[in-house]
């Protein structure tokens, strides 16, 4: 049992040779090759994480830290005496993201097979997808910031790679994928920067970049149940922990889970735990006939990784000290070379760094941008990069460093509203969309916005459930509009009798064909876009393909209630735990950022159910709009199998977590469906997670307010009111929500304004510098100002000064020389005559210089 | 003074001369091949040779090893005095690797069919090896002195001769800018090595070390700031450092491919090599008080670089100023004085070297086909040369400082030594950490303005494909980023040692001069 | 005073001077009784001369030895500036053979003068006395004048002749007034005697200390005309353009170092304490500073702009005159004066080398009529004379102060004296205005390597011209990488005057 694992590298080898392969020998392979690499290589890491999973569950959920064979530590300076390892963390966090990554990743690397079909460069997508999944498992397999931050970065040059796949097509679409692509990669890179500052805090505070050092459990409260079996004398602690991470046991317990005095307390209780912890009972635990360490007493200060250190020093009071281990002695103080701090400030900072670089990642708020422009990539990668996984990396690296957020309230507070806002503006934004894809897009950022804002108000589990949630309906609906999307671009072939079936050379790699895809403006009209430039994209084509594609259609509506958040679809218990945490937050604790949260975010719902109804009403309601939509066909197996199974799991994951209060409805199947199961489990790992509570009332409001959004949107646009007669929107054309609708269809002008404010002065800064380097210093200093210069030395070296410049074609130095000196050789006129008088100056000029010091006296 | 026997090191350090003398004896005409590959092979021995140094070197030993000493000029205390520590290893393992390529990439070089006179270029290769390695490898300040500036003139003609339409301009200006900052070094040099009454460095250091020899110090502007300066200008200027670097884009712009490739690969080292060798153990208190201004100078010089390499329409001059930006990192990392900022200055030259030798390679492949070096002439070149684009992308990449590939390990740990160190700290980093940004932005635009996009330009469409030596050229600089990337450790253990032993001489003054400064 | 006896007179230390002062007498005969189609047997009679010279300094290099009643002193220090000289007419000799019989003024007088001059520079290397010092300089001086005029047909040579004629007897004169005047103070022209004279003057002052330093100043003066120096260079360019190249060549050098030697001699070994006021260090230093300094900027400056090769060599040569000064003005420093002699020594043994050599390739360029020799006449040189070319490249590269050339172990020297003597400013003024020379050397460079260009065929590159380059290169080269060899033979020279009898 202990030894499986070891496996854990094969996560990333699989991809990583299915990857090579691809790249290598692709272009001699033939589709059904490249394909079957690729899905097989990503299927095998699906079973290695199941491995993982049945490992972690054998083993008491002990984490388990795997160092990869034949790859010695990574950044290690001896006289640094720091090491950055390569080094795999297995534990109940990292497991959960490894299931829901490889799992959708198989499907999508399956329905790409379909959705891929006659592509030039099929196989390199392929081996760029694997890419991706290795990269993506190294960052969340990475047991330190630094090996996190290696999947972070290469997750982006994937996701670089992949936006701008279509970087060859002709009238400029090409250019504008790479745009698109550069865009995503350098807003990502600003977020790097805060990743990367985040770290050197972290290093020079905590020494180390690791999570967990080797036998160290991130919460050992959380293991006391399983010492409870060992060992009776742990009862009561075990209860207390118990009633911790269970909040329903007890109300003074729950109480606990939630009262703000008790924070201190619990904390308290950690700290000491991980610091000093009587001798005795590190021996108990020792005693335990397993599993053999269930806390860090064992650990000294040095022997904990950089969260272990984090509660430990927290919690020290002013001038208390406690001993590193090695001697010396650990303050709150932080000294970084000049510098010193207090522990909490230098939290703070990390927390906020860390946030920039979530926004970048995760597309929140000010970064966001670059996200619905990802959507030039080919549809599968927007379901899988840009839905369901990388952009859930933010969340992750927040949830894993939940301690410094934990300890961080104003920074935390600062995080909740980035959240909130993200998810309310973005959700804005999708209701003006005409690009299905767009529509999706926007509701991903809205929905991180969720995630985002729960790790701010202390949600970690929730935050994980909802992203694994959305990962499986995102992905869904993702999937669900490409396959539409495909069903139009047969549709419309047919209609123009293309006679190259396959029909995916409109995905543009090649050069003939309608390269139609990416080129939406949302200015123009449908009846416009038939004679010119038909856009398989832009729902104002669609409609009434309910009948058209019925399987997308029932997979695509399971999605929608999904992401509604309608009972019982997993969505709803996934955002209703968010709502009613911060709720509880609000309330209980009298968070102030549980008030906003909740404000912000169920509006948000409100508007999530509302443009997804629009969309549903649009697309598939109605009647077509558009001949290509009278004759779409529903897709190929390789296309309809993952959705269906997708639209299973959107059904039936929320089961998983289900919240304390309504028992009942795990079936009595706790730990598979069931009471929390998820939060419990996450809690190994998360030290702050704690289980969600039950509110019927929010519940109550969010059901309420999703059905009502839904009514409404069905009131605008059902039946066949999806556009007016002039193919505008109904909102649109009404008056009073006419220009709040153009703003959510411009985006509110966020491009624009960047463009104004950033992107606009770097250029022109850049010319200018550039101009500036080039004339002035490089020429004009060089060949004019030293010249200039020594005008004077000329005048005094040669008598008369009129006499003209010389040419300067040579270079600076040269130029100056010559001109200086032919002022000289002007002095040198052939007469004997001059020579004289000149030698008789020189004379008194010498006589004089001689005479001086006895002149002087 | 011992005399030593021959050392291994000075038979690597002669080999490229060996080679050299032979070559004169060649043809020109008859024996083109013979000539090639003979300077081929010469420099594969050499490289060769340095393996065995390096097989040989104890990384625990902070001394200096394969030491040979003869008198010179004892009359002087000027001795042939070469010896090798990590540090020199090193950069004498870089020197001689990108030799190879320098040489290979010469191969399918049309310069040639226009200049002729392909005996004299390589001659002047293997005269230039000669000299980098002396320069990395002497502990004589006068026969480094003189290693130094004999590496101008294999350059200077190498410009000269075989450069681009504006060569002359460019060798001339050159030679005069880089020997008027070390001839200011010369006379530093003569007033040390006068008082110390050697121009041994070892001896030297030691000296200062023991108190024996007083350089006075007494703030900003004294003796040893004015010594120090006088190495540091010289340094600066081949580096370069801000202020200095308007030499850079006419010598690279102008240079052949080989020619810029040894320019970025080595020569700009030799700066910053000079810097950790003789500026921080001869002028301790100098160093320190200094820091603070050079570390912003680098800081200036990677932002600014970054920012005036996205202006650029020449590829060449894109990469140029890029140099200057990489090329701030080591500084920062230099005179951040703590052994993490000093390894990964150390690495990040190795990375400089590999990568920007390479996007040179590139750009030099590029130019062989399409001779033009606008970067409006090309684009969708990924189409047309598909496995080309590949490795481009890889190496533009690790001149981004993509984790995961060289580039980032040598930033990463020069920027967490920035952070952490007593002379530059938090400020300084942050500021040269918005070059990660910036490295993004103009790296992507390149590759996106040459290899991506639509394959439009008829003259694009039907580029020769790569040959045989092209092709090894790149695929080891695409295994070295890797390796390097995801080993770095060997290469840390290498200098460790040495650049400990430095760093202990200079960081004990940080605390009382920069309190004493204030 | 009686007259002193044979074994006083010590004729032998004296012997290579004389010997050459004597064998031009000889060599004026034979040229005379030998056939006209034999005539050219002279130059290699002269050439035997300067070889038995060589032999004879080389057997008494190091031992010193007064002679002439102390007027002459063989000591290291003149056998090593005779070795110099003697190594430049060498060399003269082979460019002059086939250059005079080209140009057609090849006449048997020719070589007698220039054994003269070179005995003259000899005598004034070891001149002990004020009056040897007037005398070796008319010695040198005349032969020259006649020499620089030698190309009868041809105007500008005429008036080169001339010119240095007027204007040397100007320096003439202020030489025998300066001498007089320290005479007058010191009642002794000779120099170690001076020395011991001064001391007392300096502390009592007055009138004879004014008499002292005008003397010395009228003596620099002097002296610096005849090695070149601002404000005393005019004559240069012209002369050295006008005269034939390989009387140029020797010119260039044999004046400056027999200049040079009375210089170091005279301000070192007579006037070291020539101090005035509070500081310690002898006034001449101050002056002979300025003048340096003045010389390296304008000769190098006024250089970069001549397009006349024999024109920019003479300006070049007017700024290594500079540097040269830069060692005399160290020497004023008690503590250096030795060093600093010997690094002037290299100095313009290196210089000799490098200069011969880089006149030579002008000379092998010149075409019969004198024409030829600017610098557009070198473009492409690389192509047609390969090794000429390369060889020239060599001698810029060293007249540059590039490593591993003659040229730059004479600056390092230089600098090393000055550097030691706190000569500051001097020593930044020198590898600054370096720097500026590297222009106009580097430009011979473009010239020949990176302009492309149908070469220039060179006929004048005889083979005795290949060899005097040939050498010339050798001797840059071994300077360059051993200097151990010239300096160990400048290891007992001192001006100092310790053995005052």
């Amino acid at each position: 049992m202990q030894n499986l694992a070891l496996i854990a590298p094969l996560l990333i080898l699989f991809p990583a040779v299915g990857a090579f392969i691809n790249f290598v020998w692709g272009p001699k392979l033939n589709e059904r090759a490249s394909a079957i690499i690729g899905s097989v290589a990503a299927g095998a890491t699906f079973f290695v994480a199941l491995g993982l999973l049945t490992y972690l569950t054998g083993n008491f959920y002990q984490p388990a830290i795997v160092n990869p064979p034949l790859l010695d530590g990574w950044i290690r300076i001896p006289s640094v005496g720091r090491e950055i390892p390569w080094q795999q963390r297995i534990d109940t966090l990292s497991v959960t993201m490894m299931m829901f990554v490889t799992f959708v990743g198989t499907l999508i690397h399956i329905y790409a097979a379909g959705y891929m079909h006659g592509d030039k460069r099929f196989s390199r997508f392929f081996a760029y997808l694997n890419m991706f999944l290795a990269f993506m498992l190294i960052l969340v397999s990475g047991n330190n910031l630094l090996m996190m931050f290696v999947g972070w970065e290469g997750v982006g040059v994937c996701s670089y790679l992949l936006i701008g796949f279509w970087w060859d097509k002709p009238n400029g679409e090409g250019i504008k994928n790479s745009n698109a692509a550069r865009k995503a990669f350098i807003a990502n890179r600003v977020g790097d920067f805060g990743v990367l500052l985040a770290l050197f805090l972290t290093f020079w505070t905590f020494g180390s970049l690791d999570f967990f050092k080797p036998g160290e459990v991130a919460n050992p409260a959380h293991y006391g149940h399983l010492v409870h079996e060992g060992e009776a004398s742990h009862a009561e602690e075990a209860t207390t922990a118990e009633g911790e991470s269970h909040g329903e046991e007890a109300v003074p317990a729950e109480g606990e889970a939630h009262g703000e005095e008790t924070t201190a307390a619990e904390g308290e209780g950690h700290g000491e735990e991980v610091m000093a912890a009587t001798e005795s009972h590190g021996e108990e635990v020792m005693a335990a006939t397993e599993p053999e360490y269930v806390d860090n007493a064992h650990l000294t200060y040095n022997e904990l990784g950089i969260f272990g250190k984090a509660e430990a020093r927290i919690h020290l009071a002013d001038g208390e000290t406690l001993d590193a281990g090695d001697g010396t002695q650990i303050s709150r103080t932080v000294v970084i070379g000049p510098w010193t701090a207090d522990i909490q400030t230098v939290i703070t900072l990390i927390v906020l760094f860390m946030l920039l670089g979530a926004a970048g990642k995760s597309a929140q708020i000010p970064l966001f941008v670059w996200l619905p422009d990802a959507m030039a990539g080919p549809t599968p990668v927007s379901a899988l990069i840009h839905a369901a996984t990388m952009v859930t990396a933010g969340v992750y690296m927040m949830v894993r460093s939940n301690t410094f957020f934990y300890n961080a309230p104003e920074a935390s507070l600062v995080v909740t509203i980035i959240g909130g806002t993200t998810a309310l503006v973005a959700g804005f934004i999708a209701m003006g969309q005409w690009d299905i894809k767009r529509v999706l897009a926007y509701s991903t950022v809205s929905q991180l916005g969720f995630m985002v804002a729960a790790v701010g108000i202390g949600a970690y589990g929730a935050a994980i459930f909802h992203m694994m949630t959305h990962a499986f309906f995102k992905a869904l609906l993702f999937l669900g509009s490409g396959s539409v999307i495909h069903g139009m671009e047969h549709g419309h072939h047919h209609l123009h009798g293309h006679d190259d079936h396959g029909g995916h050379d409109d995905h543009g790699h090649d050069s003939h064909g309608h390269d139609d895809k990416h080129g939406h403006d949302d200015k123009h009209t449908a009846a416009h876009a038939v004679e010119e430039k038909f856009d398989p994209q832009d729902m104002r084509n669609m409609g009434g393909l309910r009948s058209k594609m019925p399987i997308t259609y029932v997979t695509y509506l399971i999605g929608t209630l999904a992401l509604a958040g309608i009972f019982p679809f997993a969505g709803f218990w996934s955002k209703d735990e968010i709502l009613a945490d911060s709720w509880f937050a609000g309330v209980f604790d009298g968070k102030i950022g549980g008030y906003i949260a909740f404000a912000l975010l169920i509006a948000a719902a409100f508007m999530t159910a509302f443009y997804m109804w629009r969309q549903i009403e649009m697309v598939f309601h109605g009647e077509a709009r558009h001949e290509a939509a009278k004759h779409a066909p529903e897709s190929v197996w390789q296309m309809t199998v993952p959705l269906i199974i997708l639209a299973v799991f959107s059904v039936f994951i929320g089961f998983i977590n289900i919240p304390s209060g309504i028992g009942f409805f795990s079936l009595g199947l706790d730990g598979v469906f069931g009471l929390h199961t998820l939060t419990n489990w996450l809690e190994y790992s998360v030290l702050h997670a704690h289980a969600g509570e039950f509110n019927g009332l929010v519940a109550l409001i969010a059901t309420v307010l999703g059905f009502a959004a839904i009514f409404l949107a069905n009131r605008i646009y059902g039946g066949n009111k999806a556009l007016t007669n002039d193919g505008r929107d109904p909102l649109q054309a009404n008056a009073a929500t006419g220009p709040f609708w153009a703003l959510a269809n411009a985006r509110m002008y966020w491009d624009e304004t960047y463009q104004r404010l950033f992107i606009g002065p770097f250029q022109r800064i850049s010319q200018l510098l550039a101009d500036i380097d080039w004339n002035f210093w490089h020429d004009y200093v060089h060949d004019s100002v030293i010249t200039r210069g020594f005008n004077g030395a000329a005048k005094l070296l040669s008598e008369p000064v009129d006499q003209g410049l010389i040419d300067g074609t040579v270079n600076g130095v040269g130029r100056l020389v010559k001109w200086f000196s032919g002022l000289l050789r002007r002095a040198q006129t052939g007469y004997v005559r001059v020579y004289a008088v000149a030698l008789l100056v020189g004379v008194v000029a010498v006589i004089v210089l001689m005479l001086l010091p006895v002149l002087r006296g | 003074m011992e005399m030593s026997g021959l050392s291994l090191l000075t038979v690597t350090l002669f080999l490229p001369m060996v080679g050299l003398t032979i070559l004169m004896f060649l043809n020109e005409e008859k024996q083109r091949n013979a000539i090639r590959w003979t300077t081929l092979g010469f420099s594969i021995a050499t490289f060769l040779m340095t393996l065995v140094l390096w097989s040989l070197h104890d990384p625990a030993n902070p001394g200096l090893q394969f030491v040979q000493r003869n008198d010179w000029l004892p009359t002087f205390g000027v001795s042939y005095y070469v010896g090798m520590d990590g540090l020199s290893l090193i950069l004498l393992l870089l020197t001689t690797f990108i030799m190879i390529l320098a040489v290979l990439s010469s191969f399918t070089s049309h310069i040639f069919e226009e200049r002729g006179r392909e005996k004299l270029y390589y001659m002047f290769m293997l005269l230039l090896e000669w000299a980098m390695m002396g320069v990395f490898v002497a502990q004589d300040l006068v026969i480094f002195y003189i290693f130094w500036e004999v590496t101008l003139v294999p350059m200077y003609f190498l410009v000269g001769i075989w450069g681009g339409d504006n060569r002359v301009y460019a060798a001339v200006k050159f030679f005069l800018y880089t020997m008027a900052g070390s001839i200011l070094m010369l006379l530093a040099v003569l007033y040390v090595g006068g008082n110390a009454q050697t121009f041994a460095v070892p001896e030297i250091v030691a000296q200062i070390q023991s108190g024996a020899l007083v350089l006075p110090f007494d703030g900003l502007f004294s003796t040893q700031s004015f010594l120090f300066l006088g190495f540091l200008i010289a340094f600066a200027i081949k580096v370069p450092i801000f202020p200095f670097h308007s030499w850079l884009p006419d010598a690279h712009v102008q240079a052949p491919t080989a020619g810029s490739v040894i320019l970025a690969g080595v020569l700009l080292k030799m700066g910053t090599y000079g810097i950790i060798r003789f500026c921080l153990p001869m002028f301790p208190e100098a160093s320190v008080a200094w820091a603070p201004f050079v570390g912003t100078l680098g800081v200036i010089g990677i932002i600014y670089g970054a920012w005036v390499s996205y202006a650029q329409k020449d590829i060449k001059k894109l990469v140029a100023y890029s140099s200057v930006s990489h090329m701030g990192f080591v500084v920062i990392g230099i005179f951040s004085l703590n052994a993490a900022g000093m390894q990964g200055a150390v690495l990040q030259m190795v990375n400089h070297g590999i990568s920007t030798g390479g996007l040179f390679l590139l750009v030099g492949m590029l130019y062989e086909r399409r001779h033009t070096k606008d970067i409006n002439a090309y684009g969708g070149i990924w189409k047309a040369l598909p496995f080309f684009g590949a490795l481009s992308l890889i190496i533009t990449l690790s001149s981004m400082g993509l984790p995961g590939l060289n580039g980032f390990v040598g930033e990463f740990t020069i920027l967490l030594g920035t952070f952490g160190s007593q002379t530059l700290g938090f400020t300084f980093a942050l500021f040269s950490t918005l070059g990660v940004i910036l490295a993004a932005i103009y790296m992507l635009y390149m590759f996106q303005k040459v290899f991506l996009g639509e394959l439009d330009k008829e003259e694009n469409k039907h580029l020769h494909p790569m040959a045989w030596s092209e092709i090894t050229v790149l695929v080891t600089v695409v295994v070295l980023i890797f390796w390097i990337g995801v080993q770095p450790s060997m290469w840390f253990h290498m200098v460790d040692a040495s650049t400990k032993s430095i760093i202990d001489g200079v960081a004990h003054f940080a605390p009382q001069i920069t309190a004493m400064l204030k | 005073m009686t007259t002193p006896t044979l074994s006083e007179l010590n004729i032998g230390a004296t012997l290579p001077a004389v010997l050459l002062a004597v064998g031009t007498i000889f060599l004026l005969m034979v040229d005379i009784f030998l056939p006209k189609e034999r005539r050219h047997l002279t130059a290699w009679l002269a050439l035997a001369g300067v070889g038995i010279s060589f032999v004879l300094t080389l057997a008494n290099f190091k031992n010193q030895s007064y002679a002439l009643a102390d007027m002459f002193v063989a000591d290291p220090f003149s056998s090593f500036m005779n070795m110099i000289v003697l190594i430049s007419t060498a060399l003269t000799v082979l460019l002059g053979i086939d250059y005079m019989r080209r140009t057609g003024i090849a006449r048997g007088e020719f070589w007698s003068l220039l054994l003269l001059s070179t005995s003259g520079v000899m005598f004034m290397a070891s001149a002990n006395d004020l009056i040897v010092v007037f005398i070796a300089l008319e010695l040198l001086s005349i032969p020259l004048y006649v020499m620089a005029a030698f190309r009868s047909n041809n105007a500008k040579s005429e008036e080169a002749g001339m010119k240095y004629f007027i204007l040397g007897a100007f320096s003439s004169a202020f030489f025998v007034y300066g001498a007089a005047l320290i005479y007058g103070a010191t009642g002794t022209t000779n120099l170690p005697e001076i020395f011991t004279a001064v001391a007392g003057i300096t502390s009592t002052g007055g009138a004879s200390l004014a008499y002292l330093l005008v003397g010395a100043g009228l003596i620099i003066v002097a002296l610096g005309f005849k090695v070149a120096v601002v404000p005393f260079h005019m004559w240069t360019p012209d002369v050295y353009e006008g005269a034939p190249t390989p009387v140029t060549a020797f010119m260039s050098v044999g004046a400056k170092i027999g200049g040079f030697a009375a210089l170091l001699r005279v301000l070192v070994t007579a006037l070291p304490a020539l101090a005035a006021g509070q500081s310690p260090d002898p006034v001449w230093q101050n002056t002979v500073m300025i003048i340096a300094a003045l010389t390296m900027i304008v000769g190098n400056f006024v250089a970069v702009s001549q397009s006349n090769l024999k024109r920019m060599l003479a300006y070049s040569s007017i700024a290594h005159a500079g540097y040269i000064l830069m060692a005399v003005a160290a020497a004023g420093n008690p503590l250096q004066s030795d060093a600093a002699a010997k690094a002037a020594l290299v100095y313009l043994l290196s210089y000799a080398f490098t200069n011969i050599g880089a006149f030579a390739v002008v000379l092998a360029i010149e075409k019969n009529d004198g024409s030829g020799i600017e610098l557009s006449n070198l473009i492409g040189l690389a192509r047609s004379k390969p090794i000429l070319a390369a060889m020239m490249a060599v001698f810029m590269l060293s007249l540059t102060g590039i490593p591993l050339t003659a040229g730059f172990t004479g600056k390092w020297f230089i600098f090393q004296s000055a550097i030691s003597a706190n000569l500051f400013p001097l020593a930044i003024i020198g590898v600054l205005t370096s720097v500026v020379s590297a222009f106009y050397y580097m430009r011979v460079v473009v010239n020949m390597y990176l302009t492309d260009g149908a070469g220039d065929p060179a006929e004048g590159a005889t083979p005795y011209v290949n060899w005097a380059v040939y050498a010339s290169f050798a001797g840059v080269v071994v300077l360059g990488l051993f200097p151990i060899l010239a300096v160990n033979l400048t290891d007992a020279v001192t001006l100092v005057a310790l053995n005052v009898r």
